[in-house]
C-alpha cells in the first residue's frame, strides 16, 4: 500500500482543525497498511506552517507559490492534480469544508464526499457516509482503483493523537500556471452583534421544532429564567427569525458552553458538530433525532408539553 | 484535470479564448455588452423525501429507505437557486432552463420551475440512471448541458437526501469551466461573476469567477417564493421535453452503478454514538430532572 | 392583471358610499395601518392595484367580518381583502411565514408540518371509532388541525371525546385520513389549495358516507357550512351540537365549577353564523357557573387577531395586542375564566395572558373542557 495524502487547510495563516483531524485517521489508515503519511501543503509565506506540520507526518510536501495565497480553488486543483499524478497517492484526504467542497476532485478516480469513517481492506476502500440529513448511515465501496479521494467530515476525528516522530519537508518547485478563471477578492468577517454566544456557560437552543417565530419569545423566557442566552439551529436563521449571531453550526457559531440545551433541534451535525463539551440536553419528539446520538440526557416528547411545564418550574424556584 | 488539455467545453454564447486573461475586462469576447448583461441560466433541481419530521425505515434490500408515507418535495437549496436563478433573469434579462433526473413524478418540481419563472423544462430518464453516484449524475447533466447555451449553471450546495454536495463541482469540471460552491451572493459584472461564499464560522469570502459557470447555492441567499396551485395548474400542460439515454447519446455501461466508481453498499441505522440517559417523558418528572441537572452542574444558582 | 376592473365589478364597490362605518368597527385599526374603507376606494377608484399589493398591513386583517355586517350597502370588504390576497398569493408573494403554512398543508394536510402518521397520535388511548380503519358512525367528529396537534389543545379534543362518549353519541374520526379544512388556508389567499383541499374532503366524506359533521373549531365549522356547498352533509360546530344534547338531557352534570365566567364570542362563530345563544347555554347550563357577558359581545365582540391566517402572519406592528385589551376588560368584569368556543381565540387569549403576566388571576378554557370537567 503506498501513500497517504493529506491535503492541508489553512486560513490566515492559521492550520484549521480538520487538518489534524485528517493526519490522525490518516495516520492511522497508514499504520495499518503499511503505507507512508503525506502532508500536502499549499499556499504563501507558509513555512511555519511545515514546521508544526512535521511532527504529525512522515514528510510534508510544501508547493509554494504567490498565486496560492488565500485559497484559490481553481490554483489548488490543478497542482492537487498534478501532485496525485506524479505520487499515485493510494489515497487522498480532503475536508468536507468550504474548502474542501470547491475542489472538484480527479473525476476519473473514485471519489466521495463527507466521510465519517474510512477504512482501508486489502488495499479496498470503505466508506461511511451520512445520508437524510444524518437519519441514515450508507456504507460506500469503491471499484478497484489505484487512487481514490475521500472528504472528511469535519469533528468525525479526534485531532489529538500520538506525535510520530519528525519527518521530513520537502519544497517543491512547480510551475504554477496564470490564474484565469476565479480571482480571490476578500475575506468579509462576521459581523459583530449584541450576544456573543461563544462566551455563554449556559445556551438554550431552538430549532425548527418550534414551528412557528412567535414561539421563539417561550424559548427566550425558558433561557432567561436559566440565565443562559438564546441560541439556534441554521433553519431559523434561514427563516429570519433569528439573527444570525445567535446560530450554532459549521456556518454559525462553534460554542463551548457548560450546558447546552437543545430544543426542538434534530440535530444536523452541522449543528452538533459545533456543540465542543459541555453537557447537553435534548428535547425532541422524534426518538430517532440525531441530536440524540450527541446527547447526555435525552427527553423524548413534544417540547410543548415539556417546555411550559419547566418554564413553571423555574419561576417558582425563582420565586423561592 | 488539466483546464487547457482536458477542457473539451466551449461555450457558444462567451468564446473566451484560452489565452484570454480574465481580468482585462476584454468585452469584445463576451456576451456582457456596456449596455447591459443578459444571462442564459440553467438550474439543475431534485426532487427528495421530506424527511425532516419522518421516522425513516431502511427498505428491505438495505440498499434503500422505504419511501412509503414520505412526501416529496423539491430540494432545500434547489428552491433557493431557482429563486436567485429567476431573479438573476429579472435584473440582467436572459432565460432559465431548469434540468431534473427521474421518472415522471419530477415533473412535479419542475412545474415548481416554471411557476417562479424558469422558461423551459427539461427531464431526463432512464431505468438505467438507477444507482448513478454524484459524479455520474454531473456526467448524465453535461452530456445534455454541452450542446446548451449558457452563462451560468446554478443548483444547490447539497441535496438532503444523499447530501454529496458534489454534482457541481464535477459537472464544472466536466465542462472545463469554472465553478464556486455554497454561493450565498451574486452579482454578475462584465464577463464575470462577483460571488460571496459562505465560509465556516460566519465568515465570508468574496470571489470574481469568469462566466460561463457552475454556482451551487446555499440555502438563505434569497427568499425563495410561494407556488401557488392554481399558478401549478395554469402551467400543467406546459411542455417539458424528455430525453432518456438514447436521447442523450449515451451507453448503458457509462451511467448507473456499472457507470459509477462509488456504489452504496448498505444503509442502517446510526448506533447512538454515546450512552445518552433517557429522562421521563411526563412533562412535570422531566422538568423535575431537568431543574436538577441545571443544579447539579452548575447552571441554576 | 383584470383584477382591478374585475374586484370592483365582483364585489359591486361602485355601490361604496365611502361612510366609513367598516372602518370605524375594524378592530383591526386599533393597531394596524390598515383601513378598509380607504383600501376599497383605492380599489375602486384607482387603475393600478399594484401600490396596494406594497401594503404589508394586506396581511393584518383577521377576517372578522365586521366590516361586511356594518356595511349598510350590503357590500363584502373583507371578501375583497381576501381577494387582494389571493392575487398576491397566486403569483407567489406572500410573508414566508405564509409560505411555509401553505407548503406544509399542502404537503402533509395540516399548515404546521406535522406528519399524518401521527394526526391521530392524540387519541392513541381512546376508544374512538375511526372511519379510516373501516369503522362506521352517524356522526364524523371532524377534530381539526390545531386540535390534533397542538398539546394545550389536545384537551380540548380530549374533553370533546369525553362529552360525546358521556352522552352515548354514535361518532368516529378520520383519524389520519383527517385533512385541514382549508378555511384558513382561503382567507391566506391561497384558493387554489382550498379548492383542492375540499375536493379532496368531500371525496373523503363520500367514502365514508358521511351525512352529519361536528367540529371542534368555528373555523373548520364556518368552511364546512358555508365554502364546500355540498348538501350531501350537515355540518355543525359542537356548541350546537352539545346544547341539544344537553336539552334532550343526555348529559347530567355531578359537579359544580364555582367560577365567574365570561365568554369571548369567535367570530367565526357568532359574527360570521349567527351562533351567539348555543354557547352561552352551555355555560349556564354548568352548575355553578356565574356567567357576565362582556359589555362588547356577540356581533360586537373584540376579535382575537387568530383568525384571516394570523396564526401564520406576524403583525405589521407591535402596539397593544387585542387579547390583552380583552384580558383586561375580563378582569375588569370580576371573570376568572374567559370561556371561549373556539382553538385560535383560545391560543391568542392564553399567549395574551402569559404576555401580560396574569396568568395567576385569570384562566382561558374551551367551554368544552368547563363541561367535560362538570359531568
Amino acid at each position: 500500500m503506498g501513500r497517504i495524502f493529506v491535503l492541508i487547510e489553512h486560513r490566515k495563516g492559521a492550520i484549521r482543525d480538520i487538518t489534524w483531524e485528517m493526519l490522525i485517521k490518516g495516520r492511522e489508515l497508514a499504520l495499518r497498511s503499511g503505507g507512508e503519511l503525506t502532508a500536502l501543503l499549499l499556499g504563501y509565506q507558509i513555512r511555519n506552517l511545515a514546521e508544526k506540520l512535521v511532527q504529525r507526518a512522515d514528510e510534508v510536501l510544501v508547493v509554494e507559490d504567490e498565486k496560492l495565497s488565500n485559497f484559490n480553488g481553481e490554483i489548488y486543483q490543478r497542482v492537487l492534480s498534478k501532485l496525485i499524478s506524479e505520487y499515485k497517492p493510494a489515497l487522498t484526504l480532503i475536508g468536507h469544508t468550504s474548502f474542501g467542497m470547491e475542489l472538484a476532485g480527479q473525476l476519473e478516480l473514485p471519489i466521495t464526499t463527507d466521510c465519517i469513517d474510512l477504512c482501508l481492506e486489502n488495499g479496498a476502500l470503505k466508506a461511511v457516509r451520512q445520508m437524510y440529513t444524518g437519519k441514515v448511515n450508507a456504507e460506500i465501496s469503491f471499484i478497484g482503483a489505484p487512487s481514490y479521494i475521500v472528504t472528511v467530515r469535519p469533528d468525525v476525528f479526534p485531532a489529538e493523537g500520538q506525535q510520530t516522530g519528525r519527518g521530513e519537508i520537502k519544497y517543491l518547485s512547480l510551475p504554477i500556471e496564470e490564474i484565469k478563471y476565479k480571482k480571490f477578492i476578500e475575506y468579509i468577517e462576521p459581523a459583530v452583534g449584541e450576544v456573543d454566544i461563544t462566551r455563554a456557560d449556559i445556551l438554550v437552543s431552538v430549532g425548527q421544532g418550534i414551528g412557528d417565530k412567535k414561539n421563539i419569545s417561550m424559548i427566550a423566557e425558558l433561557s432567561e429564567l436559566m440565565g443562559g442566552v438564546l441560541a439556534c439551529s441554521r433553519p431559523i436563521v434561514d427563516k429570519k427569525w433569528l439573527p444570525k449571531e445567535r446560530q450554532v453550526g459549521l456556518s454559525g457559531k462553534t460554542v463551548k458552553p457548560k450546558l447546552y440545551l437543545a430544543i426542538g433541534i434534530s440535530g444536523a451535525f452541522q449543528h452538533i458538530s459545533q456543540i465542543k463539551g459541555g453537557h447537553i440536553i435534548a428535547i425532541n419528539k422524534d426518538p430517532r433525532a440525531p441530536i440524540f446520538g450527541v446527547a447526555d440526557y435525552g427527553i423524548v416528547e413534544d417540547l410543548f408539553k415539556i417546555v411550559p411545564v419547566l418554564t413553571s418550574k423555574l419561576k417558582e424556584i425563582k420565586a423561592g | 484535470m488539466d483546464r487547457k488539455s482536458g477542457g473539451k467545453y466551449k461555450s457558444p454564447r462567451l468564446a473566451f479564448s484560452e489565452c484570454d486573461i480574465f481580468f482585462s475586462g476584454s468585452a469584445e469576447h463576451s456576451s456582457f455588452s456596456n449596455t447591459g448583461a443578459i444571462v442564459d441560466i440553467i438550474v439543475c433541481v431534485k426532487r427528495v423525501p421530506d424527511t425532516a419530521g419522518a421516522t425513516i425505515e431502511i427498505a428491505d434490500d438495505a440498499r434503500r429507505i422505504r419511501e412509503d408515507g414520505l412526501v416529496f418535495d423539491m430540494n432545500d437549496c434547489d428552491k433557493y437557486a431557482v429563486e436567485e436563478a429567476v431573479g438573476l433573469k429579472k435584473k440582467y434579462g436572459g432565460s432559465v432552463t431548469a434540468i431534473a433526473l427521474g421518472t415522471e413524478d419530477v415533473e412535479d418540481i419542475l412545474r415548481m420551475c416554471f411557476v417562479t419563472g424558469c422558461d423551459e423544462g427539461i427531464r431526463l430518464t432512464d431505468k438505467a440512471f438507477q444507482g448513478s453516484d454524484a459524479v455520474t449524475i454531473a456526467r448524465i447533466l453535461h452530456r445534455l448541458i454541452q450542446s446548451m447555451k449558457f452563462d451560468l449553471i446554478l443548483t444547490g450546495a447539497q441535496a438532503t437526501d444523499d447530501g454529496y454536495g458534489q454534482v457541481g463541482s464535477a459537472l464544472a469540471e466536466l465542462m472545463g469551466i469554472s465553478h464556486a460552491t455554497l454561493v450565498i451572493g451574486i452579482e454578475i459584472l462584465d464577463g464575470k461573476a462577483r460571488v460571496h461564499r459562505e465560509l465556516e464560522g460566519g465568515m465570508e469570502e468574496v470571489v470574481e469567477i469568469r462566466l460561463p459557470a457552475v454556482l451551487t447555492i446555499q440555502t438563505g441567499i434569497n427568499i425563495p417564493r410561494y407556488v401557488s396551485i392554481r399558478a401549478l395548474m395554469k402551467v400543467a400542460q406546459k411542455e417539458i421535453k424528455v430525453l432518456d439515454l438514447k436521447g442523450l447519446g449515451m451507453r448503458e455501461e457509462e451511467v448507473g452503478e456499472s457507470g459509477s466508481n462509488t456504489s452504496i453498499e448498505r444503509l442502517f441505522l446510526p448506533p447512538l454514538t454515546k450512552e445518552m440517559e433517557i429522562l421521563p417523558s411526563d412533562p412535570g418528572e422531566a422538568a423535575t430532572r431537568v431543574v436538577k441537572i441545571l443544579k447539579d452542574k452548575g447552571g441554576l444558582v | 392583471m383584470d383584477g382591478e376592473q374585475s374586484l370592483t365589478e365582483k364585489y359591486e364597490l361602485f355601490g361604496c358610499i365611502q361612510c366609513g362605518r367598516c372602518s370605524a368597527g375594524c378592530p383591526i385599526s386599533l393597531n394596524s395601518a390598515l383601513n378598509i374603507r380607504k383600501l376599497i376606494r383605492e380599489v375602486t377608484v384607482h387603475q393600478v392595484l399594484e401600490p396596494i399589493y406594497e401594503q404589508g398591513e394586506l396581511w393584518d386583517c383577521t377576517t372578522c367580518s365586521i366590516c361586511s355586517l356594518r356595511c349598510p350597502r350590503g357590500l363584502k370588504p373583507h371578501e375583497v381583502l381576501i381577494s387582494i390576497r389571493s392575487i398576491l398569493a397566486e403569483e407567489g408573494n406572500v410573508p414566508a411565514t405564509v409560505r411555509d403554512a401553505l407548503e406544509e398543508t399542502f404537503k402533509h394536510g395540516n399548515p404546521y408540518g406535522q406528519i399524518r402518521s401521527k394526526r391521530f397520535e392524540w387519541a392513541t388511548d381512546l376508544k374512538i371509532k375511526n372511519f379510516s380503519q373501516g369503522d362506521r358512525a352517524e356522526i364524523l367528529y371532524f377534530v381539526g388541525c390545531a386540535p390534533s396537534y397542538d398539546p394545550r389543545l389536545q384537551e380540548v379534543s380530549r374533553a370533546l371525546v369525553k362529552t360525546f362518549t358521556q352522552a352515548e353519541v354514535n361518532f368516529g374520526i378520520l383519524g389520519n385520513e383527517e385533512n385541514c379544512c382549508g378555511n384558513e388556508i382561503r382567507r391566506m389567499g391561497e384558493e387554489g389549495l382550498f379548492e383542492m383541499l375540499r375536493a379532496d374532503n368531500i371525496k373523503l366524506f363520500h367514502n365514508h358516507e358521511i351525512r352529519h359533521i361536528v367540529t371542534t373549531s368555528s373555523h373548520c365549522y364556518n368552511t364546512f357550512k358555508n365554502e364546500y356547498k355540498d348538501d350531501s352533509f350537515k355540518a355543525e360546530h359542537y356548541t350546537i351540537f352539545v346544547a341539544e344534547l344537553i336539552q334532550k338531557g343526555k348529559l347530567s352534570f355531578s359537579k359544580e365549577i364555582k367560577k365567574v365566567v365570561t365568554y369571548q364570542d369567535p367570530c367565526f362563530l357568532g359574527k360570521q353564523n349567527g351562533v351567539y345563544e348555543e354557547p352561552r347555554f352551555i355555560l349556564r347550563s354548568i352548575p355553578g357557573i356565574t356567567f357576565v357577558d362582556f359589555e362588547r359581545c356577540r356581533e360586537r365582540s373584540l376579535c382575537c387577531e387568530g383568525g384571516g391566517g394570523r396564526m401564520w402572519i406576524d403583525a405589521s406592528d407591535s402596539g397593544q395586542r387585542l387579547g390583552e385589551v380583552r384580558i383586561r376588560e375580563a378582569i375588569a368584569l370580576g371573570a376568572e375564566i374567559i370561556a371561549t368556543a373556539c382553538p385560535f381565540c383560545l391560543l391568542k387569549l392564553d399567549d395574551a395572558i402569559t404576555t401580560i403576566g396574569l396568568a395567576d388571576k385569570i384562566q382561558v378554557r374551551d367551554i368544552i373542557e368547563l363541561l367535560a370537567e362538570a359531568i
